[in-house]
């Protein structure tokens, strides 16, 4: 059973059809990619998977369970991580700050120990900005920690966004166009790291526009054109397939 | 104590302790009124600064404590202990019932259903004479706690000071923790935050409630302090009054809702000897920080570094 089954998912806006039953499959330890051109639903299927649009037809199902209908952190609990293509950062927190509330589903601290300051509760925050401040090392950027994000540039900006869905180690990680803003060796950063994650056992799933991106580190890409499943494989058969390059490649 | 700044908070409770023992009744009255304000501005600022709400249901709150302490000492004859602590939970029950329109309306809507909700419960206090004994105000006797008369405006200063320490400490731990940064969270970005695994309406309950209860405690030193409370004491002025010590202190500053209280409460009595002179000092103060400077006092003080670091300044 894989981690990720998306099944003939449909979603349509006012009349207009945004999905049509679209599917795929993520297992764990593989990096997938959703291609395709604007407006072809990539993003669209993001939100039907980690809750914030619910698909009018088909299921979703994480690790055999359906997760249709549950608000997104629901879903996110489950250890679905998802980034945003526009910003979903908090712009007045620092980056430690964004970070660490990636980290806060894993503290445990009570109201009292909270209030009160409690050796307990203390110890719960300072492991959790310890590891926040490795995971920020991890991707490069433990520089910026007391930065506000507001103040960093947007390639930064998506840095810190990979790095806060990535602390609570996530097992499907779901990123909307990672690349983009970010230099070659930023990329290539990237690269390396989705790579090692999927190595340690997680699902990672991306919609990118930075082909050679999408080709060097993925193990099954899925195109979608119109809201539908163009062609489904891996990166060679789909360079190779014919309606893919009349339709996105070809134009690239 | 090898960090000699972990002193700084000990040292400024120590200092503050001290007026009591050289200062005239009228001041001691008007820095107990600034420790009532503070805590009421830490509690506003809650709401408004961190969770990001335009909720005036701030006034209200306030009445909702001081009547609720009034109620259980005047009435039911409570010390004031458990009044003060009925207080605290009546006022973080409405802060919750305040919070469930806030999950639905956003900005303005909200500020208005919020204003009206503050008035209709001015409206009951004057018309439930039965429990408020209406516009004619209800007493509050004088208290006493572990058999220490608070009957003087001196011993409660030290109750005040106490009270307003302990939620200061309360509050920025909370602010510390993730259920803090969550709160900050929610209001940058709710759909972000969701995705964190973040319950947004939860977590704009909890914020309410908390606000709730702090400015339910400050009610409660507000009924104490000034013996006799009425309806007209939760008004629109009074609700004015909540706001600019919020935006005149800072937005997001616990800090700077302290000082917004030392300011804003000092300078009235300046002012006093000149009818019409405290509104429009009032009006101008608030104008000019909103124009010049909108991050309030905290924005001035956290230019000097060393504040920065060990103020909660936010």
């Amino acid at each position: 059973m894989a981690l990720l089954e998306i099944e003939s998912v449909s979603v349509v806006f006012g009349g207009l059809a945004a999905l049509t039953e679209v599917s795929l499959t993520a297992e764990a330890g593989t990096v997938s990619a959703v291609i395709g051109p604007n407006g072809a639903g990539k993003t669209t299927l993001f939100n039907a998977v980690s809750g914030y649009e619910r698909p009018q037809e088909g299921v979703v199902r994480l690790d055999g369970r359906p997760v249709t209908g549950l608000p997104p952190h629901a879903i996110s609990r489950l250890g679905l991580r998802r980034t945003f293509q526009n910003g979903g950062l908090f712009g007045e927190m620092t980056v430690l700050e964004n970070v660490m509330v990636g980290a806060d589903r894993a503290t445990r601290s009570g109201i009292p120990g909270v209030l009160f300051g409690l050796k307990r509760h203390r110890r719960e925050e300072r492991r959790a900005v310890a590891d926040s401040r490795a995971m920020l090392a991890r991707v490069g950027i433990d520089r910026l920690a007391q930065a506000r994000v507001r103040d960093l540039s947007f390639g930064q900006q998506r840095l810190v966004e990979i790095t806060r869905a990535l602390i609570s180690r996530p097992r499907v990680l779901l990123l909307d166009e990672p690349a983009v803003g970010l230099s070659q060796a930023e990329r290539d950063v990237l690269a390396t790291t989705l790579r090692q994650l999927a190595a340690e056992g997680i699902a990672v799933l991306l919609v990118e526009h930075v082909i050679d991106l999408v080709m060097a580190i993925s193990d099954r890409v899925l195109v979608l054109n119109f809201g539908r499943v163009l062609a489904e494989g891996t990166p060679d058969e789909v360079r190779a397939n014919q309606a893919v390059l009349e339709a996105y490649l070809g134009s690239a | 104590m090898s960090d000699p700044r972990r002193l700084l908070w000990p040292a400024l409770l120590i200092l503050a302790a001290l007026p009591p023992f050289f200062v005239n009744d009228y001041v001691q009255y008007i820095l107990n009124s600034i420790l009532v304000y503070a805590v009421v501005a830490i509690g506003f600022n809650i709401v408004l600064g961190y969770a990001g709400q335009l909720a005036f249901a701030n006034a209200a709150f306030f009445g909702v404590g001081a009547y609720t302490t009034a109620i259980c000492m005047g009435r039911w004859h409570w010390p004031f202990l458990p009044a003060l602590l009925s207080a605290a939970l009546v006022t973080a029950l409405v802060g919750l019932v305040v919070s469930l329109p806030a999950l639905r309306l956003r900005a303005y809507y909200l500020a208005i259903v919020t204003l009206a909700f503050g008035e209709l419960l001015r409206w009951g206090y004057i018309h439930a004479d039965w429990l408020t004994l209406g516009s004619s105000g209800l007493p509050v006797p004088a208290a006493s706690m572990f058999g220490i008369s608070l009957a003087s405006d001196r011993a409660r200063y030290w109750l005040f000071l106490c009270l307003t320490a302990l939620v200061l400490w309360g509050s920025a731990n909370l602010l510390r923790s993730r259920f803090g940064r969550a709160v900050v969270a929610v209001r940058e970005n709710e759909s972000a935050a969701a995705a964190m695994g973040i319950a947004p309406a939860l977590t704009k309950i909890g914020a309410f409630a908390w606000s709730g209860c702090v400015v339910g405690i400050a009610g409660a030193m507000f009924a104490l302090l000034l013996g006799r409370i009425n309806p007209e004491s939760f008004d629109l002025s009074q609700l004015l009054l909540h706001f600019s010590l919020v935006m005149i202190g800072g937005l997001g500053s616990l800090v700077g809702s302290v000082a917004g209280a030392v300011v804003l409460t000092a300078a009235p009595e300046l002012l006093r000897n000149v009818a019409g002179l405290e509104e429009i000092v009032f009006s101008l103060l608030l104008i000019g920080v909103l124009l010049f400077m909108p991050k309030g006092l905290a924005g001035l003080l956290s230019r000097v570094a060393v504040l920065r670091e060990h103020l909660y300044l936010g």
